[in-house]
């Protein structure tokens, strides 16, 4: 249903999707369907001339049933909504598959900056490429991130992965995501961080190998460039 | 029913009438400047002074052109967007959030306006005279007394927090300030941070332009 207005665009999105339907229209059935009865009872015994109100306790068991038994079958809805989120939770939060790319996610008052390992594919060496605002990535590939933030707390939201995950200062929080789709998307920090909390404008590129192969090989020789050439001087 | 639409229809035509008074009639330039500011003040405080605690600089009384583009460049991610900018990624929000150039105009004329506040010195080790040769090449562009010079597009210097010079030393010479391609004047400085051989010289120089304050400087240089 909401995929309608925004895109799909992770491997788990659409699992996500699902136990949002599911617990839209579990709910929604039921909230109608009380609201129904609600009206009914309104109209059913609306003022009526020589009847007199009555005053109810609730004490008699035949009342207590307008209670117990929707109670019971909210319960049985619960276990139903829950037995299909815990597989969508384990796969999203809990279990982590191979990583083909690690990248790290840096939050900031206030903004999103990355770092991605350069050519020789790890981390922390001197051919890192570092962006601030946008995260390059290939469409396709299984991505391990490791959040970290400067300051504050903040909240790494990706709307078309369905991926949201607070960034803890003081922790190295790992998680991971498969893009689907090619396309620029928008990331959000979902914690208040401050004054500048709704600005912290990230976009995700998702692109296919070759583009990213492309991004790749000119962002890595613009740092170089930067880092070596005569403009720049000592760095 | 005819009363019964009169009503609605002069209950509308209040709704109206209410609304056009409190949308702001041609508010003039000072006014509005004043209201932004309201913003700046969480971390520039309310006289413009700043505060090291939010690595927010004295900004009060500087020339109101300098503001300005420094605004502009906050604006459209010319400065405030390097990786290792911490502080810079601060002040940048507030440029987003000025969308219009009108806007950064007013709050910059009144950012301007704002009596300068005398900085106190929070560095130590720096040595004014050695700092005095070292200011020499930069008196070019800010002038011998580090008042700035807008057709060089120099700010001034003279009121400017000791520590918060310091950092802008070592952004410009690390390129975390003014290596963006677009940034012409950053472009200017940088050379400039790079003549500084080390902290020290950086230091020291700062120590030499914290004795030229003092004399008033008038807003708009
Ligand atoms: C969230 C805190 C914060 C707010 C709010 C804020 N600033 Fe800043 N501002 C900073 C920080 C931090 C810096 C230092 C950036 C750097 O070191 O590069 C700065 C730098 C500046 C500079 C550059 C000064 C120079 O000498 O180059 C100007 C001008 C400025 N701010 C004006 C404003 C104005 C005008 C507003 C309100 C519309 C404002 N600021 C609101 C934190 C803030
Ligand atoms: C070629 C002209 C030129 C020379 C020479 C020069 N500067 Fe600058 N400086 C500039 C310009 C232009 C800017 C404004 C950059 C911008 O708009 O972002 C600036 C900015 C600065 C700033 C940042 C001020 C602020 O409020 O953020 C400092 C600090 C500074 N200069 C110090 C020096 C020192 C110290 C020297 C001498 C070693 C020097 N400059 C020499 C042109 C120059
Ligand atoms: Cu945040």
């Amino acid at each position: 249903m909401i995929e309608r207005f925004l895109p799909v665009a992770s491997t788990y999105a659409g699992d996500i999707d699902f136990v949002f339907d599911l617990i839209f229209w579990t709910v929604g059935f039921w909230f109608l369907l009380a609201q129904g009865v609600f009206f009914w009872l309104l109209v059913r015994f609306r003022k009526r001339d020589g009847v007199r109100a009555q005053y109810v306790t609730g004490e008699l068991k035949s009342e207590k049933r307008f209670i117990t038994i929707p109670h019971a079958l909210v319960l049985v809805c619960d276990v139903f909504i829950v037995f299909f989120a815990i597989r969508v939770w384990y796969d999203v939060k809990q279990h982590l598959p191979e990583a083909q790319q690690t990248v790290r996610v840096v939050a900031q008052q206030w903004a999103w900056s990355f770092v991605q390992p350069g050519p020789d594919g790890r981390l922390d060496t001197a051919d890192d490429i570092k962006t601030v605002d946008e995260l390059h990535v290939q469409v396709g590939t299984t991505y391990h991130f490791q959040l970290v933030s400067r300051d504050v707390v903040h909240s790494f939201s990706v709307p078309v992965f369905r991926l949201k995950q607070d960034v803890i200062p003081g922790r190295v929080i790992t998680g991971w995501f498969e893009p689907t789709r090619t396309g620029t998307f928008d990331i959000q920090c979902a914690e208040i961080c401050g004054i500048g909390h709704g600005y912290m404008p990230g976009r995700i590129v998702i692109e296919t190998a070759e583009q990213h192969a492309a991004w790749m090989a000119s962002h890595s020789n613009r740092e170089i460039a930067a880092a070596s050439g005569p403009a720049a001087g000592g760095r | 029913m005819i009363s019964r639409w009169k009503r609605a229809a002069r209950g509308v035509a209040f709704v109206l009438s209410a609304v056009a008074l409190a949308a702001p009639a041609t508010a003039d330039e000072g006014s509005r400047g004043r209201e932004l500011y309201g913003f700046c003040r969480q971390c520039h405080m309310d006289n413009g002074a700043g505060n090291p605690l939010y690595l927010a600089p004295n900004i009060a009384g500087l020339p109101e052109w300098y503001v300005a583009r420094q605004l502009d460049k906050f604006h459209s991610g010319i400065r405030g967007t390097n990786f290792d900018d911490v502080a810079g990624m601060r002040m940048r929000p507030v440029g987003i959030w000025l969308e219009k150039e009108s806007d950064r105009k007013a709050v910059a004329a009144y950012v301007a306006s704002l009596p300068i506040v005398e900085p106190a010195p929070t560095l130590v080790g720096g040595d004014p005279e050695r700092g005095k040769a070292l200011y020499a090449p930069c008196s070019a562009c800010h002038g011998p007394d580090a008042k700035g010079m807008e057709a060089l597009g120099a700010p001034a210097l003279d009121h400017q927090d000791d520590w918060y010079l310091l950092t802008q030393l070592e952004h410009f010479k690390s390129g975390i300030r003014g290596s963006k391609p677009q940034d012409v004047q950053g472009a200017q400085m940088r050379p400039m941070a790079m003549l500084l051989a080390d902290e020290q010289a950086m230091k020291d120089v700062i120590a030499y332009i914290m004795t030229l304050g003092g004399a008033p400087k008038t807003a708009k240089e």
